[in-house]
C-alpha cells in the first residue's frame, strides 16, 4: 500500500521550468557537467594537508567533537557529535543525524547533504548532484579523471594497505608494441606512504619483461624501473627523486605518440619511433609554484647502447622486414636537463582551449663516447677523449582557442635541435615529416641525409628542427546510425553509428637542416630560406576517438596522403 | 584504389545529400526561443526546448532495455562580434536523468536545477514525452551593450557502465568504496575492454545542437 501511494504518477505539467543561475544557495552551474570552479574546489579541500580526510563510510558519534576541515570521498558522512569546521562530500552523501551539529559551510558534489530533524546545521549549504570526474592516485592525493581513450588498453592495477603503506600491484603493456622489444610488459609494485600530513613517500619497482628476445643477443629480455619519489603537497608543491632503469628508450618524441605507433606497428608492421637500450641512473627535483605550471631539473648517467630491430608479429605485412633501427654513438652519457612546462588546457586528451608549453634545455656529456660512423657532410668527428659534450634545447608550444559554439582553432610550434658544444650524438638528431608533423610528406622527408642516402633505418641526422601547424575545427552533425535487428526482441536491437564529427582543416609547416658553415648548411644565428620549407595542406573527420585525414603537400609532387590517428593532433 | 577510397570516407560527410545525412536526426529537434526580459528593456533570455526524443526509438528502447537516459544541457550565451570570431560570455549546464522503473512500470525524470534535485514519475511514454517537452527558461542576460545570442547543446546518451554504478549507487542513497577504489586486475581489464566495445559498437550517444536569433543590447 506504501509502494503504491509512494508510487503515484505526477500527471500535472510544468509550463515553463526556469533556472536562475544567480539565485543564491547554489552556484551558477547546477548539475551534470560539474562546473570547473567546482572541481578545482574540491581538490583543493581534499588535497589541503590539513584537512581531516575519510575514504568509505564514516561517522562522528553522538558526543565526539571533530575540529578543523573535514573532507570524504565516497562514502556517507554521518555527523551524530560536532564538526566544528567546513564539511566537503565527494560523491558521496552528508546526513546530519539527530543532535548532530557542523558550524562550517558543506558542499557535496555527487550526493545529497541530508539534515534529519533534530540536525543542526549553522552554515552555508551546496549539493551538486553530479558525480565530481576525480580519482584518488597513487599518492592519495584527487585528481582530475581524463576521459578514456583508445590508447588505454590493456593496463590493470590492484591497491591495498599494508599499515600505512598503500601497496599497488599494476600490469601493463608499457603503452606500445614496437620492433626491438615487442610488448613491453610492465609489472610490479608501488609502495604509497604519507610520513607527513603534507609529505609523500612513493617507490616503484616495476620489471620489464620484452615479449620478442633480441636476435643479436644485446640486450636482456628482462629490464626494470625504479624510482623512489618525495613529494610536498603544500601550497607551492616540491619534491625529489632518484631512479635507476634498464629501458628501451624511443628517441624523436615529435614523430606520434607511443600508443599510436604501437597500434601501427602491430597492425601494419611500421614503427614510427627509433630506438637504444638504456641503462643507468639519476636524481631530479621539482617545484610546482601552481598546479598548471612546473619547472624540474634533472641528472642522469645513462650508458646508451645500439639495439637491433627484431621481426615481432604483425597482424598484416607479417612477411615484411621491419625498418632497420638505426646505430647510435654508444657510451656513458651524463646529461642534465631543466624541463619547464604550463599547462592550461581545459582537457588533455580533447583541448578546446588553453596553452600547452613545454621547453627542455639538455646538456650531455661522455668520457667514453664510440660515435657512429656519419657522412662526413652530415657530422665531422667527434671528440673521444673524454670531452664530448653537446646542448639540445626543445620546444613545445600550443594554443586552443574555440571561436563559436561549434569551431576551434589551434596552433602549435615546435622546434627542437643543437644550442652548443660537439655537434648532438645520432639519438638527438632531428628531422621532419610524417604522420604527426608533416603528414602530407613522407616520413622523414627531410632528414639531412646527404648526397649518397641509403640507409635503410632512415636515421634523423639534422641539427635543427621547426615546424608550425595551425587547425581548424568545425562541428559536423552526421546523424549517420543504423538499426541492426536481432531477432523480434526490441530490447536485444543494437544501434551503431556516429552522429557527430569534427571537420578538420589544417595545414602545416616545417623543415630541418645542419647548422654550421659550409655547404648544405645554415649558419647558427639563421633560419633557412623559407623557399626551402616544406608545407601541406589537409582535411580531415575526428570523430573523437579515431581520427582520418587526408594531406597534400604543396611543395613538392608527393601523391595525397591518407593517415588515421587515435588522438587529437595536438 | 586505397586511396580513392579513403578520399571518400573523408569527404563523404560533405558530399552526401542532406536528405541522407538527415535520417532519424531530424525527428529530435532543439529549439531555442527569446523571450522578453522584464528587468532589461531590450534584453531577451533563452527558452530551450528539446521536441520529439521519444519519436527516436533508440531512447524508448534503451529505457526499456533498463538503461538510463541522461539528457546533459549546456547554454552558451555569446556575444556576436560581425567578424570571424565570437566571444563566450557565459555557460550553464544542466542535467535531466530518465529512468524507467520496472516494477511500477512508470518512468522516473530526476532533474538537477541549481544543485538540488526534482524527482518525478509519469505512467506512460505520451505523459513523460511532455514532460521532457517541458521548456527550460534560463534567466541569465547579457550584462553588456553589443549583439548576442544563445547557443544550446543537447547530448543525449545511456550512462556508461561506470556512470550507471555511480548513479545507482547515489540513488539508493549507498555509498562506499567504488569500484576503481578497488579494482581486481580482471575487473580492470574487463572495464576498459567493455569501454571499448561500447565506444565502437555503438552506445546510443546522440547530440545535437539549437542556436537562437541574434539580438542587440543597448
Amino acid at each position: 500500500m506504501l509502494l503504491l501511494l509512494a508510487a503515484v504518477p505526477l500527471r500535472a505539467q510544468d509550463s515553463v521550468i526556469v533556472i536562475d543561475p544567480d539565485a543564491p544557495f547554489a552556484d551558477s552551474t547546477p548539475g551534470g557537467g560539474l562546473p570547473r570552479s567546482v572541481i578545482d574546489e574540491v581538490l583543493r579541500a581534499w588535497n589541503d594537508s590539513t584537512a581531516v580526510r575519510l575514504i568509505g563510510q564514516a561517522e562522528i558519534p553522538a558526543g565526539n567533537t571533530v575540529t578543523g576541515h573535514v573532507a570524504v570521498f565516497r562514502g556517507i558522512l554521518r555527523v551524530a557529535g560536532t564538526i566544528n569546521g567546513a564539511v566537503t562530500v565527494i560523491n558521496g552523501n552528508a546526513v546530519l543525524l539527530p543532535g548532530g551539529r557542523i558550524t562550517g559551510d558543506v558542499l557535496v558534489v555527487g550526493g545529497r547533504l541530508v539534515i534529519q530533524e533534530g540536525g543542526t546545521h549553522e552554515g552555508d549549504a551546496r549539493e551538486y548532484w553530479d558525480i565530481a570526474p576525480v580519482y584518488r592516485d597513487r599518492d592519495g592525493q584527487l585528481a582530475v579523471r581524463e576521459p578514456h581513450q583508445l590508447t588505454d588498453l590493456g593496463t590493470a592495477e590492484a591497491s591495498f594497505n599494508l599499515g600505512d603503506v598503500r601497496a599497488t600491484l599494476h600490469a601493463s603493456t608499457g603503452g606500445t608494441y614496437n620492433r626491438i622489444e615487442g610488448f613491453p610488459l610492465s609489472l610490479g609494485p608501488e609502495f604509497a606512504w604519507r610520513p607527513g600530513p603534507s609529505d609523500r613517500l612513493r617507490l616503484d619497482l616495476t620489471g620489464i619483461v620484452r615479449t620478442t628476445t633480441d636476435q643479436a643477443g644485446i640486450r636482456s629480455d628482462f629490464g626494470y624501473r625504479t624510482r623512489l619519489e618525495w613529494r610536498n603537497l603544500g601550497e607551492i608543491g616540491f619534491g625529489a627523486g632518484i631512479e635507476a632503469y634498464s629501458v628501451v628508450t624511443p628517441f624523436e618524441e615529435q614523430n606520434l605518440s607511443l600508443a599510436e605507433s604501437g597500434w601501427s606497428s602491430i597492425l601494419l608492421q611500421r614503427d614510427y619511433h627509433d630506438y637504444y637500450d638504456n641503462q643507468g641512473f639519476g636524481g631530479f627535483w621539482f617545484v610546482e609554484p601552481a598546479r598548471q605550471f612546473k619547472v624540474q631539473l634533472s641528472l642522469r648517467r645513462d650508458r646508451e647502447r645500439t639495439v637491433r630491430a627484431n621481426d615481432p608479429w604483425s597482424l598484416f605485412r607479417n612477411t615484411s622486414n621491419w625498418r632497420s633501427n638505426p646505430l647510435i654513438d654508444d657510451g656513458h652519457f651524463v646529461t642534465g636537463g631543466i624541463d619547464v612546462t604550463l599547462d592550461t588546457r581545459d582537457s588533455r586528451s580533447l583541448p578546446s582551449r588553453g596553452w600547452y608549453v613545454r621547453a627542455r634545455l639538455e646538456t650531455g656529456s661522455s668520457d667514453d663516447v664510440a660515435p657512429a660512423e656519419l657522412p662526413s657532410e652530415v657530422r665531422g668527428p667527434i671528440p673521444t677523449d673524454g670531452s664530448y659534450g653537446y646542448s639540445l634545447l626543445s620546444l613545445d608550444a600550443r594554443r586552443n582557442i574555440r571561436l563559436s559554439p561549434e569551431s576551434r582553432l589551434g596552433f602549435r610550434v615546435y622546434g627542437a635541435g643543437w644550442i652548443g658544444g660537439d655537434p648532438l650524438p645520432v639519438q638527438r638528431r632531428q628531422s621532419v615529416g610524417g604522420l604527426d608533423i608533416l603528414p602530407g610528406h613522407d616520413f622523414r622527408a627531410v632528414r639531412c641525409g646527404g648526397e649518397d642516402d641509403s640507409d635503410p633505418s632512415s636515421t634523423s641526422l639534422c641539427d635543427r628542427m621547426v615546424a608550425a601547424q595551425v587547425e581548424f575545427r568545425t562541428r559536423l552533425s552526421l546523424g549517420w546510425r543504423y538499426r541492426l535487428r536481432e531477432g523480434e526482441r526490441p530490447d536485444l536491437d543494437r544501434i551503431i553509428g556516429i552522429e557527430s564529427a569534427d571537420l578538420v582543416v589544417f595545414a602545416n609547416t616545417g623543415n630541418a637542416w645542419l647548422t654550421g658553415e659550409g655547404p648544405g648548411r645554415v649558419p647558427t644565428n639563421r633560419l633557412p630560406s623559407l623557399d626551402l620549407w616544406k608545407a601541406d595542406l589537409g582535411v580531415g573527420v575526428d570523430v573523437g576517438f579515431v581520427a582520418a585525414y587526408l594531406a597534400k603537400s604543396v611543395t613538392n609532387g608527393e601523391p595525397i596522403k591518407f593517415t588515421v590517428r587515435l588522438q587529437r593532433r595536438f | 584504389m586505397l586511396r580513392s577510397a579513403a578520399i571518400a570516407i573523408i569527404l563523404a560527410p560533405l558530399l552526401l545529400p542532406d536528405a541522407l545525412r538527415a535520417q532519424g536526426g531530424d525527428a529530435v529537434r532543439l529549439e531555442v526561443s527569446l523571450v522578453a526580459d522584464a528587468s532589461r528593456q531590450t534584453g531577451r533570455i533563452p527558452d530551450v526546448r528539446v521536441r520529439g526524443l521519444l519519436d527516436d526509438d533508440r531512447w524508448t528502447s534503451s529505457l526499456r532495455s533498463g538503461l538510463p537516459l541522461r539528457l546533459h544541457y549546456r547554454l552558451e550565451l555569446w556575444r556576436s562580434r560581425g567578424s570571424w570570431f565570437d566571444a563566450l560570455s557565459r555557460t550553464v549546464e544542466w542535467d535531466v536523468v530518465v529512468r524507467r522503473e520496472p516494477l511500477l512500470d512508470q518512468y522516473s525524470v530526476t532533474t538537477v536545477l541549481l544543485g538540488r534535485t526534482r524527482h518525478r514519475r509519469y505512467p506512460d511514454l505520451g505523459a513523460l514525452d511532455d514532460a521532457l517537452s517541458t521548456p527550460y527558461r534560463i534567466t541569465i542576460r547579457p550584462e553588456d551593450k553589443g549583439e548576442f545570442y544563445y547557443a544550446v547543446t543537447l547530448q543525449v546518451s545511456t550512462l556508461s557502465d561506470a556512470d550507471l554504478d555511480e548513479m545507482d549507487r547515489f540513488l539508493r542513497g549507498e555509498t562506499g568504496p567504488g569500484p576503481e577504489e578497488d579494482p581486481g586486475v580482471g575487473d580492470a581489464v574487463g572495464r576498459t575492454a567493455r569501454r571499448l566495445l561500447l565506444r565502437v559498437a555503438g552506445l546510443p550517444l546522440m547530440r545535437i545542437e539549437g542556436k537562437s536569433p541574434k539580438f542587440r543590447v543597448r
